[in-house]
C-alpha cells in the first residue's frame, strides 16, 4: 500500500494551502475531499443554469500575499477584482457611501458630518498603525504562556516586545481594540450614526455578539490590514468567486506534484500508540500517511476523527466548550435585471453602487435589534445585509443582462427556536427578500430563482460546525493561545503525527490561508 | 490658614487620602459638597492595611457579615438561600440541582484564586507595562511568576475568564436559572452590559474581592461614618470645589457659592475625573482631554429605599430569575429605556431597608417606581429611588477602563498632567466598589 | 461624484488651453491656463497674476473666547495681534512638531479667519473645550484670489476705486469692488508685491470679471499652479506634503518637523501664555535645532559639465519639481540631507532648490546635489544660499 508523506482531511482553502506547502517541499501529498469539488465554503456553484453563485464566502479577505507569492497563485488563475465601495442606504431616503477615492469619500462623510470628515482621517491613521501593530501576529504560532519551555517563552518575551514597541499611545488604542464593542470605539471618533452602524456591521460577521457587545473592535482592523497589503489586493472579489480561489490553490498544489481526491470522505484516523498511522475514508478504504493533517474545526477534528481513548479529558473538555454558534445565512439570487435602490435610483454615477457593496445597516439600533433577535433564539426579523452583485464586478457569472445577487445575513442562529424546518428557512429567505424590498422597491419582481442557506444548511453541505463560518467563534478567549483549546495552539495534537489547520486554529476565520500555512510550516519544522 | 494639600470630596476614598497624608504631618483641607456623609456608597472591599494604618477598627468600623448572604425566590415557590458556610450553600443548591451542587464548591474555589490574583493587583497602582526603570519591570516579572506559581488552570482560567461574558462561565459550569441569575447580576453591577457582554465575568470578579470563598455579595460598612471621627483633617462641608491651575501648575481649589479660594500647592480629587479636569481643559494637551471626555461613565443604576412597616426576613433579597432576565432587562436600557423588568436588589441594612435596580438609564422614569414596586410586589408608595446621572464608579469598569487604561490610558498612577494635581477617587485604579483602595493608592504616590 | 469646482469655475474653465487641471483639497484646478506655464510665471514678476486659491481650508472663528483658542493652538502670539493684522503661523503638536501652516486674520475683536493647507476644524473643536467660541467652517462659502506682481497694487485700487498705498504688508482692510463687499488682505504666496482678495462665493463670478476687466490693460494674467510653484521657491516658501509633513499624517518620527527646523523660529513667539507645543518648542530652542530648511543653488558650471560629458546640452527642469533629491557634502560621499523642491527660476536664471540639511551647515558651503544624467547618478555642485533667492523692495513698500 503506498504510503504518502501527508494526507490533508478536509479539501478546504486552508488545507490545499497546507497541502501546496508540504508539496512544494518535496513531500507526498494527498488530500481528502468529501464533496464533489474542494473549497468547503470557498466555492463556486451554478446552482441555476447559467448563474454561478459563490455559494457561502463572497469576497476574499485577508488572503495573505505570501501565500499568493509562494504559489504563484496568478499563473493558477487567480484574479482578484476591486469591490471598492460601499452605500448604506437609510430609512430616510438618505445614503451614506463609502467611495474610492479619497476626496470623494471625505466629501460624501461632510455631508453627514463636517467634524466627522476630518475624524476619518484621523482615525484611518490610527488604525493603519493598529493594523501594523497586529498583522506579525497573523502570522505568528502562538507561545504557550503556561509552558517554560525555552521556545515558549523567547515566544512571549518578543511579544512583550513587540508591544512595547508599539509606545504608549498605540498601545493603548491595541487594548481599546481588543476589549471594547465597535460601537463604544467609534463613539470615540464619529458622530454619524450610519457610519457608526456600518463599520460596526463588519465587526459583527461570523460573530454571535452585537455591535454594543465588547469584543467586537477588533474587526475594524481587517480593511485596514487589507490596505497594508496594498498592491496584493487582499480585499476583493475573485474573478470566477470565491471558487476560484480555492481552485487556484488546488492547481498550485497539484503543480507540485499533490494529488487531490473527491468524493472521498474522511471517517476517522487510525491511531496507535499515540501515533497517527493514516485514514480510514467513510467506503472503508485505508489509506497510510506518516503525518495526517485536518484541516476540519475542531469539534470534527477531535470529537470525530479520533476516539476518546485518544485524548486527554480537558482537551475534550475544552473543545466541548469551544463556541460555534453560527449566525450567518446566505441568500443568493438570481436576477432578470438590477434593482433599483430608492436611494439612489440612477445607481450612481457609471452605475457604480452596483459594482461595489450595498450594506443593510442603516442605524446602530438596527443591527442591535438584528443582535437582540438571535439572542433568545430567533432570525433577526429585520436582518443586516451585506449585498454583492458578482455579475456586475465579473460578467461572466450571470448570462448577459441577468444578474446574481449575493446575500449575507446576520443574524440567523444555528438554533433557532422550533429548529431549521423547510418551512422556517422559507420565512427567513422572505424576511430577508422583504427587507431588501423596502430599500429597493420592486426588486421581488426582479428574483428568477432564490436559494436560502441556513447555519444548518452550511453545517450539512461544508460540515462546519453550527455553521459557524469561521470554524469557530472569534471571541477573545478563544483566540491566538487559546485557539482552540489552551495549550493545542500550536497545530499539533495529542496524537503523534496529527496536526490541526484550518480556521478552527490561529489565526482564524476569513479566507486568508495563514493557519493552513502555518501548520506547514509546523510540519515541516517538525519533519514528517 | 496655610494647607498643604487639598482633597476634594469627603467619600472613602477622599477621606483615606487625606488621613493617609495628615499622618505623613501634612495639613490637609477636605472639601466637601453635601452637608451630610453620603453613607450610600459604603459597599464593597475595605483592604486590611488602610483598616490597620487609620485604626478604623478603633473608630468604630463594622463591617456586615449577613448569614445568609443572599436570598432568591425560586420559580416554584420558595426561596434560595445561600451561607457564609460552603457545605450549607451546597446543601441548598442541591435541593434545586444535584449537578450544580457538585460543581459549586470547585466553582467558588476557582474564583476565590482568581479575585485573590485581582486582589494583589489592587493593592499597588497599576502596572506600568511601559515602565523602563528596573524596579517596576521586576515587580511585574514578579506578578507574573507570582500568577504562574498558582498553576497552569489559574493562568489559563485568567485568560479565558477575564475577557468572557459572565453568562458565557456561569453556562459553563451551571444549569439552575435561578442560581445563574443571582450570581449573573454581579457580572452586571454598575455597567450598560447585560451578562452576555464580555468582560462581564472581569466585574463579577472585581466584585468578589475581599469576599469570603463562596460569598458573591460585597459587604456593607459603616466606613464613611467611622472614618469621619478620626480628627487630623479640616473639613469643610457644603462646599463645591473647583479646582484651579495656571501654567501647568495646580494652584488651589475655587468654592463655588462664594468664589472664595483655597490656595495649597497640592490638589487631590475624589470626584470623577471628567468633572475635575473639565474646568482646568485648557491646560491640558488636547488629546488628553479628549480621552477624559470618552471615559465611559453611563449611568445605569438607581439606588433608594423601600419603607416597610417591619424588618424584611432575609438580608439581601435578589430579583434576578434568570441570565436571560438580565439580558432583557439590559436590553431596554440599550434603547435608552427603564428595564421593563428590572434587576431589583433589596438589601436590609442598620435599619433601613435599601435597593439597587439595573437598569435605569437617564432619561424618563415616569414609571419606574411602579414597576419596581411591581417586581417586589409591594405599594409603589413605598418605593423611592433617586436614578444616578452618571455611574456611581466614575468610569465603568469595562476591560478598556481598568488598570494601566483607568482613568485615562497611561495616567493610572493618580499624577495628573497638572502638577501638583492628583485624583484618588473610584474612577482611578483599583476602581469603584472598594472603598479606600485607590485612596491608599494615591496617598502612596503622593509621598 | 468627481472633484469639486471652485466658485470661479466658470471662467476659469474656458482659459484652458490645455486642459491641464490638478487636484487641491478635493477641488479642481488648473496647472496651468496656456499650454506652458512660462508666460504665466513671468506675468508674476512683471506684471500681475491671477490665482484661483478658493480650495484653501477656512474657517471663521468669533466669540468671548476666539483670540484665546487661536493663542492656545499657533505659535505666534495672537493675544497681541491688532485688528487688520494679518498672522502667518504654523501650529504644533505637544511635541512640538508642525502639524500645518497657514494665516489668521483679525477681522474684528471677536471675528478671525483662519486658513489652512488641510482641513483643521476637528482640531480647532478639539482644543476649544471649555470655550466661549464658535467655530464655522466657511472654506465652501468664501472664495478667493491671489493677484500677485508689480501692477498688482495699481489694478486692485482702480478696481476697488480706492488709494491702497497705506495698506501695509500683512495687513488687511475691508473694500468693494464693483458693489461686492470683499476683505484685501497683502499677503501671498509669492514673495512679491501681492494681495488677496476674499468674497463670498456667491459673488465670485462678478468679482473675477470686474478684476479681469480693470486688470486687462496692465497686463492681468490668469495663472495656474506651476507658475505658482516656481515662484514660492523663488521666494523660500515652504509647502506642506512636499517640503514638510503634516505631523498628524507622519508615519515615523523623522517625517516629523518642528517650526525651528524649518526656518520659522522667527514665527514662534517667547512671549506668550501657554499653547500647544510650548514646551517642547522651548526646550530644542535652548538645544538648537538639529535640521535647518535652507536653499541651495546648483553651480552651472558644474552641471553643464555633467552633461557635456555625455555629449548632451544641458537640460532643465521645466517645472519646478517636488520630490527627495539627496544632497551630498563636498566630498560626494556622505549624504548630509535632502531637497524636496527645486527648479530654474527664470527670473535670477539660477538652478535653485529648497533643501534640509543639518543645522551645523553653514551659508556659502559647497555640497553636491544628486541628479541623473542619461540614466546614470551623477552629483552637480551646489553652494548653500539663504532664503528667500528673491526678495524685492516692492514685496513690503
Amino acid at each position: 500500500m503506498k504510503q504518502y508523506d501527508a494526507i490533508i482531511i478536509g479539501g478546504g482553502h486552508n488545507g490545499l494551502v497546507t497541502a501546496a506547502y508540504l508539496a512544494r517541499a518535496g513531500k507526498s501529498v494527498l488530500v481528502l475531499e468529501r464533496r464533489p469539488r474542494v473549497g468547503g465554503a470557498a466555492v463556486t456553484e451554478e446552482i441555476f443554469p447559467g448563474f454561478k453563485f459563490s455559494m457561502f464566502s463572497y469576497v476574499v479577505s485577508l488572503l495573505r500575499p505570501e501565500i499568493i507569492r509562494d504559489l504563484d497563485l496568478p499563473r493558477h488563475g487567480l484574479h482578484i477584482l476591486p469591490l471598492e465601495s460601499t452605500v448604506t442606504p437609510m430609512e430616510n431616503g438618505n445614503y451614506l457611501a463609502a467611495w474610492a477615492d479619497h476626496d470623494e469619500s471625505r466629501r460624501e462623510l461632510y455631508r453627514h458630518s463636517p467634524r466627522d470628515a476630518e475624524a476619518y482621517d484621523e482615525y484611518g491613521h490610527l488604525m493603519h498603525f493598529m493594523a501594523r501593530a497586529v498583522k506579525p501576529i497573523l502570522s505568528m504560532v502562538p507561545p504557550d504562556p503556561t509552558s517554560f519551555a525555552p521556545g515558549d517563552l523567547a515566544g512571549l518575551l518578543k511579544l512583550g516586545r513587540h508591544f512595547r514597541g508599539l509606545g504608549g499611545e498605540r498601545l493603548h488604542a491595541l487594548v481599546k481594540l481588543m476589549t471594547m464593542s465597535s460601537a463604544d470605539f467609534l463613539d470615540e471618533w464619529f458622530e454619524t450614526d450610519v457610519l457608526k452602524a456600518t463599520k460596526s456591521a463588519s465587526g459583527i460577521i461570523g460573530t454571535f455578539l452585537g455591535p454594543r457587545s465588547p469584543g467586537t473592535a477588533y474587526v475594524l482592523l481587517h480593511h485596514y490590514m487589507g490596505e497594508l497589503d496594498g498592491v496584493f489586493r487582499a480585499w476583493g472579489f475573485a474573478k470566477g468567486g470565491t471558487g476560484a480561489v480555492s481552485e487556484a490553490i488546488a492547481s498550485a498544489a497539484r503543480s507540485f506534484g499533490a494529488e487531490i481526491r473527491c468524493n472521498a470522505g474522511v471517517s476517522k484516523v487510525m491511531v496507535k500508540n499515540g501515533r497517527a498511522l493514516g485514514v480510514a475514508l467513510e467506503n472503508g478504504d485505508e489509506l497510510r500517511a506518516s503525518t495526517v493533517v485536518s484541516s476540519l474545526d475542531p469539534r470534527r477534528t477531535f470529537l470525530q476523527l479520533l476516539e476518546r481513548g485518544d485524548l486527554p479529558d480537558d482537551l475534550i473538555g475544552d473543545i466541548h466548550r469551544f463556541k460555534f454558534r453560527g449566525s450567518s445565512g446566505k441568500v443568493n439570487l438570481a436576477l432578470s435585471g438590477l434593482p433599483k435602490f430608492a436611494c439612489m435610483p440612477d445607481g450612481g454615477p457609471g452605475g457604480r453602487l452596483h459594482r461595489g457593496a450595498v450594506s443593510i445597516s442603516p442605524s446602530l439600533d438596527y443591527v442591535e435589534r438584528a443582535y437582540d433577535d438571535a439572542k433568545y433564539g430567533e432570525f433577526s426579523r429585520r436582518p443586516y445585509m451585506d449585498i454583492v452583485f458578482p455579475s456586475m464586478i465579473d460578467p461572466g457569472m450571470a448570462p448577459p443582462g441577468k444578474h446574481v445577487m449575493s446575500i449575507f445575513v446576520q443574524y440567523a442562529p444555528y438554533t433557532q427556536n422550533g429548529g431549521w424546518t423547510d418551512a422556517r428557512r422559507e420565512e427567513f429567505g422572505d424576511a430577508v427578500v422583504n427587507t431588501v424590498e423596502q430599500f429597493a422597491p420592486g426588486f421581488k419582481s426582479l428574483i428568477l430563482h432564490r436559494q436560502v442557506i441556513t447555519p444548518l444548511d452550511i453545517e450539512r453541505i461544508t460540515g462546519l460546525s453550527e455553521g459557524n463560518i469561521f470554524a469557530g467563534e472569534l471571541a477573545l478567549h478563544q483566540l491566538f493561545f487559546l485557539r482552540p483549546a489552551p495549550g493545542w495552539a500550536k497545530f499539533t495534537t495529542p496524537v503523534r503525527g496529527f496536526y490541526q489547520a484550518g480556521s478552527g486554529t490561529h489565526p482564524g476565520g476569513g479566507i486568508m490561508g495563514a493557519s493552513g500555512r502555518l501548520a506547514a510550516m509546523t510540519i515541516l519544522k517538525n519533519g514528517t | 490658614m496655610k494647607y498643604d494639600a487639598i482633597v476634594i470630596g469627603a467619600g472613602a476614598n477622599g477621606l483615606v487620602t487625606a488621613h493617609y497624608l495628615a499622618r505623613a504631618g501634612k495639613r490637609v483641607c477636605v472639601v466637601e459638597q453635601r452637608d451630610v456623609p453620603d453613607t450610600s456608597a459604603d459597599i464593597g472591599w475595605i483592604p486590611d492595611v488602610v483598616i490597620r494604618d487609620l485604626g478604623l477598627s478603633g473608630a468604630g468600623l463594622r463591617i456586615a457579615e449577613p448569614d445568609p448572604w443572599i436570598t432568591a425566590p425560586l420559580p416554584a415557590g420558595g426561596t434560595l438561600e445561600l451561607s457564609r458556610d460552603l457545605r450549607r450553600s451546597t446543601e441548598a443548591i442541591r435541593r434545586i440541582s444535584p449537578k450544580d451542587a457538585e460543581q459549586w464548591p470547585e466553582f467558588c474555589g476557582r474564583m476565590h484564586t482568581l479575585a485573590g490574583v485581582l486582589q494583589r493587583l489592587y493593592l499597588a497602582p497599576a502596572p506600568d507595562i511601559e515602565a523602563t526603570d528596573a524596579r517596576e519591570l521586576s515587580r511585574i516579572a514578579g506578578l507574573g511568576l507570582y500568577v504562574r506559581r498558582l498553576g497552569k488552570q489559574t493562568v489559563i482560567d485568567l485568560a479565558r475568564i477575564l475577557p468572557m461574558s459572565i453568562a458565557e462561565l456561569l453556562d459553563d459550569w451551571f444549569e439552575n436559572d435561578t442560581l445563574k441569575g443571582l450570581l449573573g447580576a454581579l457580572g452586571i453591577w454598575h455597567l450598560k452590559q447585560g451578562p452576555r457582554a464580555g468582560g462581564t465575568a472581569f466585574n463579577f470578579l472585581h466584585h468578589h474581592v475581599g469576599s469570603r470563598l463562596g460569598v458573591f455579595r460585597p459587604a456593607r460598612s459603616n466606613m464613611t461614618q467611622a472614618l469621619s471621627t478620626i480628627s487630623g483633617v479640616e473639613m469643610r462641608r457644603g462646599a463645591h470645589a473647583t479646582v484651579l491651575a495656571k501654567n501647568g501648575r495646580a494652584t488651589g481649589v475655587m468654592l463655588d457659592q462664594d468664589g472664595e479660594t483655597i490656595a495649597a500647592p497640592l490638589v487631590i480629587s475624589s470626584a470623577p475625573p471628567r468633572a475635575t479636569l473639565e474646568p482646568v481643559a485648557l491646560e491640558l494637551d488636547p488629546e488628553f482631554a479628549r480621552a477624559v471626555r470618552n471615559i465611559k461613565a453611563r449611568a445605569v443604576v438607581a439606588r433608594g429605599s423601600l419603607s416597610v412597616g417591619s424588618p424584611p426576613p432575609y438580608s439581601t433579597l435578589c430579583i434576578a430569575p434568570s441570565l436571560d432576565y438580565l439580558e432583557h432587562a439590559y436590553d431596554d436600557a440599550k434603547y435608552g429605556h427603564d428595564s421593563a423588568a428590572p434587576y431589583v436588589e433589596v438589601q436590609r441594612t442598620d435599619g433601613r431597608v435599601e435597593l439597587h435596580v439595573q437598569y435605569v438609564p437617564p432619561g424618563q422614569h415616569e414609571k419606574l417606581a411602579a414597576t419596581v414596586a411591581q417586581v417586589l410586589q409591594v405599594q409603589p408608595s413605598q418605593v423611592q429611588l433617586q436614578p444616578a446621572e452618571e455611574s456611581l464608579y466614575h468610569g465603568e469598569l469595562t476591560l478598556d477602563q481598568i488598570l494601566f487604561m483607568r482613568p485615562v490610558p497611561g495616567w493610572s498612577r493618580y499624577r495628573m498632567p497638572i502638577e501638583g494635581l492628583y485624583l484618588c477617587g473610584s474612577g482611578t485604579h483599583p476602581g469603584g466598589g472598594l472603598p479606600g483602595a485607590a485612596g491608599r493608592n494615591a496617598a502612596r504616590a503622593i509621598l | 461624484m468627481s472633484l469639486r469646482t471652485t466658485p470661479f469655475h466658470s471662467r476659469t474653465a474656458p482659459l484652458s488651453e490645455g486642459q491641464a487641471w490638478r487636484r487641491w483639497a478635493g477641488y479642481v484646478v488648473a496647472s496651468s491656463y496656456e499650454l506652458s506655464h512660462d508666460r504665466e510665471y513671468h506675468a508674476i514678476r512683471n506684471s500681475a497674476a491671477l490665482f484661483d486659491v478658493s480650495p484653501l481650508y477656512k474657517y471663521l472663528i468669533t466669540g468671548r473666547d476666539a483670540r484665546r483658542l487661536l493663542d492656545h493652538v499657533v505659535t505666534r502670539n495672537v493675544a497681541k495681534a491688532k485688528v487688520g493684522q494679518v498672522l502667518y503661523t504654523p501650529w504644533c503638536d505637544t511635541d512640538g512638531k508642525q502639524i500645518d501652516d497657514g494665516t489668521i486674520s483679525v477681522l474684528d475683536e471677536q471675528t478671525f479667519r483662519m486658513t489652512s493647507a488641510d482641513p483643521t476644524l476637528r482640531w480647532l473643536h478639539l482644543n476649544a473645550s471649555g470655550l466661549d467660541v464658535q467655530i464655522a467652517d466657511v472654506s465652501d462659502t468664501t472664495a478667493a484670489v491671489s493677484l500677485q506682481g508689480p501692477s498688482a497694487r495699481e489694478i486692485l485700487q482702480l478696481a476697488a476705486e480706492r488709494d491702497l498705498g497705506a495698506l501695509k504688508y500683512f495687513r488687511l482692510t475691508s473694500a468693494k469692488i464693483r458693489g461686492i463687499p470683499v476683505t484685501i488682505s497683502r499677503t501671498g504666496y509669492t514673495g512679491d508685491l501681492g494681495f488677496e482678495v476674499w468674497v463670498d462665493s456667491g459673488r465670485a463670478v462678478a468679482l473675477w470679471d470686474a478684476l479681469i476687466e480693470t486688470g486687462t490693460p496692465y497686463g492681468i494674467t490668469p495663472a495656474g499652479m506651476l507658475a505658482l510653484d516656481v515662484a514660492r521657491i523663488e521666494a523660500g516658501l515652504l509647502l506642506i506634503e512636499v517640503d514638510y509633513f503634516s505631523s498628524r499624517h507622519a508615519l515615523i518620527e523623522s517625517q516629523k518637523s518642528s517650526p525651528l527646523e524649518l526656518g520659522l523660529a522667527w514665527t514662534v513667539a517667547t512671549d506668550k501664555e501657554r499653547y500647544n507645543g510650548q514646551a517642547a518648542l522651548d526646550a530644542e530652542r535652548s538645544r538648537g535645532p538639529e535640521w535647518q530648511f535652507t536653499g541651495l543653488t546648483v553651480d552651472w558650471d558644474s552641471l553643464e559639465q555633467l552633461y557635456a560629458d555625455v555629449g548632451l546640452p544641458p537640460r532643465l527642469p521645466t517645472q519646478a519639481w517636488r520630490a527627495s533629491v539627496p544632497i551630498y557634502d563636498r566630498g560626494g560621499r556622505k549624504q548630509i540631507g535632502y531637497a524636496t523642491s527645486g527648479g530654474w527660476s527664470p527670473l535670477l536664471k539660477q538652478y535653485m532648490a529648497l533643501a534640509h540639511l543639518g543645522s551645523e551647515h553653514k551659508p556659502g558651503t559647497d555640497v553636491r546635489m544628486e541628479l541623473t544624467v542619461e540614466h546614470r547618478r551623477k552629483q552637480a555642485k551646489a553652494v548653500l544660499t539663504p532664503l528667500p533667492f528673491f526678495n524685492p523692495e516692492r514685496k513690503r513698500a
